[in-house]
């Protein structure tokens, strides 16, 4: 460990800008009594060294990133169980109007539609119901499957419960303007909290829309406006006509946030106000669509085009 | 029947039921990325898929391969390892200094490094050969896959402070990666004057090849240090 610490450390620092050659001086100096024990060695410490590195490098943000990708697994997945089970147990119950996890817990609980209790609102659906009869051992099995489902619904929770309270510390200033779960999914797509906050602001508006922006690059399609910050409600809620200009107002402050996150980790409030007068002021001075192109001008652009 | 022949200095093409490149397994009886073992008299052979390493293109591609059993190699861009690995099998008497930047990555070559003692794994940016100047020694060869926007820049910067004066330059040059609208001929051009004439050392481009039909827009680049 010694040697690891000296790798890596100021002593290895000063060998390399005087061009030290370390082969020789070690061998010289009976640190090794041969070049076949130095390679040993120093295949030893660059062994150690890379694994305290790679065991560093399970950063906070890293941590949040893998709890990001699981929730879109989880969200797939559910949802994919949830439409089968819907389908499974429409044939018992069609007129239940459940779905997703409201149906899950339901099947949970009851079973068979004929163990629903006449307290419950669904009790005379039930009873005049159109459904085949559910078997036991179909029922056990529906149930153990409504089961599973309820349970990835509760994980979904949990995970994303653990973003929201990692997010706060992780970067307070992101998840203040963006919300925990659009912060957490910008971290993600970047790569990390410190990519993210070396990136122009421009990238920041186009994340997610890679597909969009190499079309644009590679051929003469419009630029994408936002990429996935349209889930934020600034820009989902705004008029089409401001949204690019929305877009663009939020990616800056978002990436002024993600840097003061990155480099200081405090809170800044301010952000929020300026972030809002901007937007204020877009409003004022767009407050009508735009006009169309007439007719006339517009075709010999699309001529140019071909 | 099987049949070996060398085609060059620790490669191999072997022929049993088809051709396939191969290296003398330096790890005997282990796999590192799930190629095929061939044991023909008592020594055990790696398969080496030319589809999933460029310089293993570059050999079925005619490159005048410069590893020598006892040659000490820089492999920038070492990934999880599967070129490195039959890098690692050729020079079995050197020494491989493999530099990856990514974490994860390397989390995956750990494994194969603590294996193979002629492996020397380094984790950090090839595009700052002076954090690394302390471990590596002056190199025969300098390998490099790095998918960098600046990867001739890189290649010069490191040639500048590790290549023997006869050493030899191995390059692969994605184009998708200097830049995705561009025509790769086009790009390919430039790079190659690039390695010309851009930096300090400047190079001889002894061969540049595309690396079809194994790698779709790679050109494969071998040089040398200019005169």
């Amino acid at each position: 460990l010694p040697s690891v610490r000296f790798l890596l450390g100021t002593a290895g620092k000063i060998c390399r800008l005087n061009g030290f050659d370390l082969k020789t001086a070690a061998i010289e100096g009976g640190f090794a009594n041969s070049p076949s024990e130095y390679y040993s060695l120093l295949h030893e410490i660059t062994l150690e060294t890379v694994k305290l590195q790679v065991s560093k490098a399970l950063t906070p943000d890293q941590r949040v990133i893998q709890a990001v990708e699981a929730l879109d697994d989880i969200n797939e997945t559910t949802n994919s169980l949830s439409e089968r089970l819907f389908e499974w147990y429409g044939g018992y119950f069609p007129e239940s109007g459940l779905s997703g996890e409201t149906l899950a817990v339901f099947i949970t609980k009851y079973g068979s539609r004929e163990n629903i209790p006449p307290e419950d609102p669904l009790s005379l659906k039930a009873r005049d119901s159109m459904g085949a009869k559910l078997e036991v051992a179909d029922e056990a099995l529906l149930k153990g499957f409504a089961e599973s489902v309820c349970s990835l619904y509760e994980r979904r929770k949990q995970i994303e419960a653990y973003i929201e309270s990692s997010m706060e510390n992780l970067a307070p200033n992101l998840t203040m303007l963006a919300g925990p779960m659009l912060g957490a999914r910008l971290i993600s797509i970047a790569g990390s909290l410190e990519k993210l906050a070396a990136f122009p602001s421009s990238t920041i508006q186009v994340i997610g829309a890679s597909k969009a922006l190499f079309k644009h690059l590679r051929a003469r399609a419009p630029s994408p406006k936002h990429g996935i910050i349209y889930s934020h409600p600034l820009i989902n809620t705004s008029p089409w006509w401001m949204r690019g200009k929305v877009a663009r107002a939020l990616a800056a402050k978002l990436s002024l946030a993600a840097r003061i996150d990155f480099y200081s980790a405090k809170k800044n409030p301010s952000l929020e106000g300026e972030l809002e007068e901007k937007i204020r002021k877009i409003r004022e001075a767009n407050p009508r669509p735009p006009q169309k192109r007439q007719e006339g001008r517009a075709k010999p652009k699309k001529k140019r085009r071909k | 029947m099987t049949e070996i022949r060398l085609l060059s200095e620790g490669i191999f093409e072997i022929t049993k039921d088809k051709k396939q490149l191969s290296t003398l397994n330096l790890d005997p009886g282990k796999v590192v990325y799930g190629e095929k073992l061939i044991s023909v008299e008592g020594a055990e052979y790696r398969t080496w898929d030319p589809r999933r390493s460029k310089l293993g293109a570059m050999v079925l591609k005619k490159f005048d391969i410069p590893l020598k059993r006892d040659s000490k190699v820089l492999y920038l861009g070492a990934a999880s390892g599967t070129t490195v690995s039959h890098v690692s099998d050729i020079v079995s008497e050197g020494a491989v200094y493999a530099v990856e930047f990514a974490p994860r990555s390397m989390r995956d070559f750990i494994g194969l490094a603590s294996r193979r003692k002629n492996i020397f794994p380094i984790l950090t940016d090839a595009g700052k050969p002076d954090s690394y100047a302390h471990i590596v020694e002056p190199v025969d060869i300098i390998f490099q896959d790095v998918a960098q926007p600046n990867q001739a820049e890189i290649a010069t910067r490191n040639a500048a402070r590790f290549l023997k004066r006869d050493g030899h330059l191995l390059l692969s040059i994605k184009a998708r990666s200097i830049d995705t609208a561009a025509s790769p001929k086009e790009i390919f051009k430039e790079e190659v004057k690039k390695l010309e004439q851009a930096f300090e050392p400047e190079f001889e481009i002894l061969t540049a090849r595309d690396l079809m039909p194994y790698h779709e827009d790679h050109l494969g680049v071998l040089a040398k240090l200019k005169e």
